[in-house]
């Protein structure tokens, strides 16, 4: 048939198989695109789709915990409730805030200022919206969670201080970081080239949930505690909602350490007990290890104040308060010694050979020297004294002639064998070093040689000198060691070995110690004593031997440096002298030394009860305790010497 | 005239077992294959739940209409081709005055409760008027060259109407159909390579002064998704991904990220490709590819079989369309294309496309049940 010829003479087949191939053709393209995607670039790939879904989220490490001696917490944890967000991670910042406000107390200004907030930080900073949330407002903002896309409520390791006021000035506290501890952290980085690590550094110390340490022990140790900064890893979904958080611990935060402390805090508490209304500053030490038992500074204030930051008014109340309640008293402040002192110049005449125990200065209430006269504490004279007895009865004519004797760079010199005139470092921040003055220094400071009548007030512990409390403590413990080993406090331990305990110093003979202690001995056991009422520890018969001292100058407070020292015209009538005692005890075994400064207290009598009960205490609470720390492996211990 | 050589019984039975069963099977595991991704792509998100059952039962009901159209008369199709050529150039002209806006563009007509897309019908009418035009042409002559004008000109009038509603991806495609009949008609080669050309130096001019400028954005987006990565560019960055990530084997069914964290918008219905290139891998990609490419060899192979003309124009051109949907889809979602909106037929969720494309397959079934029939036509109806 023609037609059916005419439809066999069209290619049929021809054409379906160019179609076939053109289709052919098609598929080896996109194979070879599949090839391309999947096969050659497949590692590329993968890395962009974990980009995609794993967010990196600065992780907050837990902070390592501080001790007291006997494992008693000081800086622990309690978990607290907060709510924040990321700029970057929310829709609309006012209306998240507005839902938040449905729900949870959160006024309009309050509002208002968070938006500030939020637009001062870079958009991945998680920025703090409610900070401690009540169980009621966590229910109410957990249950309208999955309308707040992007809002993390967390549960964080809120610092806590359960032995608060006892602990402010030692432990310190932890704050939020400020600009410039942040600037200091970054310090050294280059914008360039550390680009990540400065955002990691950012991220993890604006993260609302970090705190840095302060003051204290907390900011010296803040390397230990605060750990290492890292990240979690959270899978997020296209919509931004996390799924899980990845198990990771090649990058997550690793906790920080923890930290013993020397001090016992039952001994602590009830040093600041002992003041009453009273300020001042007492100090306990172990004369054999140097471990500091009590390093209490009254009054103190709650540093749980300042975690979640303190008001303004509070704050300035703490400031203005004329009892400084802020100042580290024991660690920072520094006053004249006073009669304390006497031993150690005693010591350098013994040692000097300018007099020896049986020498005898007569006192009939006062010394003229280059046309001056400088009085003795006693009016009436204490007749014909010797060393012992000039300790016993604080005579300061005695101390005025072999002063003049010794003149001031042999006094000095005695003073730092004692450890004055040095900052003890001892893992928290300050430390007063005090002024242990002699010819060189007072050019230096003043531009003017020394003169002879400063070596008499030196004698008696008047003039430049100051001590810390921590010093006259050190002082004293090494005054009752018998060995002749210059002991060196300590008061911190990383985790829970204490650091080793390095000696330093050639002390005096023994037989020169020995007639120091008896004289001291005298003080408070014989009649004639300064301060027969601090003898008796009324503990198991044990005597505390110590002196007392009078401080006659008006110490410059913490809060007046603030504000610039006040003339002397415009100053309240409060100029009484402050009381000071330091001792030791048991008298024929010494463990214990002790330091009490007693500010305005108008005289020793203020001090030595103090000294006395505190000493009691810490007996008391002696027996048959073991601290729960270590010594550190490489440790030298005092008694090994 | 009447039928003759009828030497295959046809009576019901074995007009079943003369269906071609191979394709039907393989349509049948692309079927419950693209219901497994579509549960593994719509898990992770509540809303979509019921969607993977939706489409299962759409697809039963699917192939019975499929059962239903195959076993009809390939006479049928003929005799309602130019009806319903004519019919879905009427509602199209509808769209053009009366459609409901949806999907930013003019493209359903609402009937009633009914909303019918009718240039997803066109794409079927299309194709049966022109194999039939082509029949009845060469049945009572030569075909002239003014013969494929006037075929031009039924396939420029719904391509013109589609261009404007606007639908790029379906005008392209009912073009493309037009003239895979013309092609298969047996048009001149060198008018073919002409055509051709004449695209591919027009195409500049087209990208200037015929597209829009979404349109535009479009390619340039398919040319480098970096330029716009948060808008137009992130759902080809994140197919990208997604496939590219799957690698060589894949990460494991319901194991892709990508598609488990929806990382890619409309990865249920258009984009539902790139699951199953990030969760079996290069395999299971070149197997999905491998299984259409066997379905499009064997419809041509029934074209070629076809002892009437009508049968074999309809049934390749009806492979052409089915192809086209599947090769502009895995180009799109791999980013070898623009994103023009057109799905993986059987496995991307939505039932316009898939009565198209079981039509479609239904007019190969038919024309390989009646292979050996002569067929006379005549007239318009």
């Amino acid at each position: 048939m023609g037609r059916k010829r005419e439809v066999k003479e069209l290619d049929t087949t021809r054409r379906l198989f160019i179609a076939g191939a053109a289709g052919g053709l098609v598929s080896s393209v996109i194979v070879g695109r599949l090839v391309n995607l999947q096969l050659l670039n497949q590692e590329e790939f993968e890395a962009r789709a974990l980009v995609n879904q794993i967010s990196l989220v600065p992780g907050v490490p837990r902070r390592g915990l501080i001790f007291d001696r006997f494992g008693e917490p000081l800086a622990t944890h309690r978990t607290s409730w907060n709510v924040y967000a990321a700029r970057e991670d929310l829709a609309d910042l006012e209306e998240t805030l507005a839902r938040i406000a449905e729900v949870v107390d959160l006024s309009p200004e309050r509002q208002e200022r968070l938006v500030q907030n939020f637009r001062r930080e870079q958009p991945f900073i998680p920025v703090s919206i409610l900070t401690d949330l009540t169980y009621e407002q966590f229910t109410r903002l957990s249950v309208m969670r999955p309308q707040l896309p992007g809002v993390t409520i967390e549960a964080s390791h809120a610092r806590s201080y359960p032995r608060g006021r006892d602990f402010a000035h030692v432990v310190g506290y932890v704050a939020r970081a400020n600009q410039s501890e942040i600037d200091a952290a970054l310090e050294g980085l280059d914008p360039e080239v550390d680009r990540q690590r400065i955002s990691r550094i950012q991220g993890v110390l604006k993260h609302p949930n970090m705190r840095v340490g302060r003051l204290g022990v907390e900011k010296e140790m803040d390397d230990w505690l605060g750990g290492t900064p890292g990240n979690h890893r959270y899978v997020r979904n296209a919509q931004g909602r996390t799924i899980r958080r990845l198990d990771d611990d090649e990058n997550a935060p690793k906790p920080g350490k923890d930290v013993h402390l020397t001090i016992d805090a039952d001994l602590q508490r009830e040093a600041i007990r002992l003041f009453g209304d009273q300020s001042g500053a007492a100090v306990l030490m172990d004369v054999n290890s140097g471990d500091i038992l009590t390093l209490a500074s009254n009054p103190t204030y709650d540093p749980n104040d300042f975690v979640n930051g303190i008001s303004s008014v509070d704050y300035n109340a703490l400031r203005e308060n004329e009892l400084s309640p802020l100042y580290h008293k024991a660690y920072d402040g520094v006053y004249p010694p006073g009669s304390t002192f006497k031993m150690i110049v005693g010591a350098a005449a013994l040692r000097a050979g300018l007099t020896d125990a049986s020498e005898r200065v007569y006192c009939p209430g006062h010394y003229d020297f280059g046309g001056r006269r400088f009085h003795c504490w006693e009016r009436r004279g204490h007749g014909s004294v010797n060393l012992k007895g000039a300790i016993q009865k604080s005579c300061d004519v005695y101390f005025y002639e072999i002063a003049r004797r010794l003149g001031p760079e042999r006094i000095a010199a005695e003073a730092r064998t004692f450890g004055l005139g040095i900052s003890y470092e001892l893992g928290m921040t300050g430390g007063a070093s005090g002024v242990v003055p002699n010819d060189e220094w007072k050019r230096r400071r003043f531009n003017e040689p020394w003169y002879d009548g400063e070596t008499l007030n030196y004698g008696i512990g008047q003039g430049y000198l100051t001590v810390s409390p921590l010093q006259l403590a050190v002082m004293t413990a090494r005054l009752a060691r018998t060995d002749g080993v210059a002991v060196m406090p300590r008061m911190v331990g990383v985790g829970d070995a204490v650091p080793q305990n390095p000696q330093n110093g050639s002390m005096p003979d023994a037989a020169i110690m020995q007639q120091l202690r008896e004289g001291m001995f005298a003080v408070t056991s014989e009649t004639g004593g300064t301060a027969l009422r601090a003898g008796d520890i009324n503990f198991n018969g044990y005597r505390m031997a110590g002196k007392t001292g009078t401080a006659q100058v008006r110490v410059i407070s913490a809060a007046e440096r603030v504000t610039g020292v006040i003339d002397n015209a415009d100053l309240p009538r409060r100029l009484r002298d402050h009381g000071l005692f330091v001792g030791f005890a048991p008298y024929d075994n010494p463990k214990y030394a002790v330091a009490v400064v007693v500010e305005h207290g108008g005289g020793s009598s203020s001090a030595y009860p103090i000294a006395r009960d505190l000493m009691h205490e810490a007996f008391v609470r002696d027996s048959g305790r073991a601290a729960s720390y270590q010594i550190a492996a490489n440790a030298t211990d005092t008694e090994a010497i | 005239m009447p039928t003759s050589f009828a030497q295959t019984n046809d009576d019901f039975v074995s007009r079943v077992f003369r269906l071609p069963w191979i394709m039907i099977l393989i349509m049948m595991g692309l079927g419950i294959f693209g219901v497994a991704v579509l549960y593994s792509s719509t898990i992770t998100n509540p809303i979509e739940a019921g969607l993977p059952a939706k489409h299962a039962v759409r697809l039963g009901i699917a192939f019975v209409f499929l059962f239903a159209l195959a076993m009809t008369p390939l006479g049928f199709w003929s005799a309602v081709s130019y009806t319903g050529y004519l019919g879905a150039l009427l509602l199209l002209v509808g769209v053009e005055f009366f459609g409901a806006m949806g999907g930013g563009a003019q493209r359903w007509l609402d009937i009633g409760p009914i909303r019918v897309q009718p240039s997803e019908f066109m794409k079927l009418a299309l194709l049966l008027a022109l194999a039939r035009f082509y029949h009845q042409v060469r049945a009572s002559g030569e075909v002239k060259f003014f013969h494929h004008v006037f075929a031009l000109m039924m396939i420029g009038a719904p391509v013109m109407l589609v261009f404007r509603q606007p639908d790029l991806g379906t005008s392209l495609m009912l073009a493309a159909t037009g003239f895979a009949v013309m092609f298969f008609a047996g048009i001149r080669y060198w008018i073919i390579i002409a055509g051709l050309v004449a695209v591919v130096l027009s195409a500049p001019l087209a990208y200037f002064y015929v597209l829009k400028d979404y349109q535009r954005e479009r390619v340039l987006t398919a040319i480098d998704p970096s330029r716009d990565p948060l808008g137009a560019g992130y759902q080809i960055q994140q197919a990208e991904i997604a496939i590219g990530s799957g690698g060589a084997e894949g990460r494991g069914y319901m194991q892709g990220t990508q598609s488990q964290l929806d990382y890619i918008p409309e990865q249920h219905t258009d984009f539902i490709f790139t699951v199953i290139a990030e969760e079996f891998g290069f395999v299971g990609s070149v197997g999905l590819i491998g299984a259409w490419i066997a379905l499009f060899a064997l419809g041509l192979m029934v074209a070629g079989r076809s002892r009437s003309h009508f049968g074999y124009l309809a049934s390749s051109g009806a492979v052409v369309t089915i192809a086209f949907y599947v090769f502009v889809n895995i180009a799109m979602v791999s980013g070898m294309l623009p994103v023009v909106g057109v799905p993986l037929p059987l496995i991307s969720y939505g039932g316009t496309a898939m009565l198209t494309v079981m039509a479609a397959f239904a007019v190969i079934c038919a024309t390989n049940l009646d292979r050996d029939k002569h067929l006379s036509i005549s007239g318009f109806f």
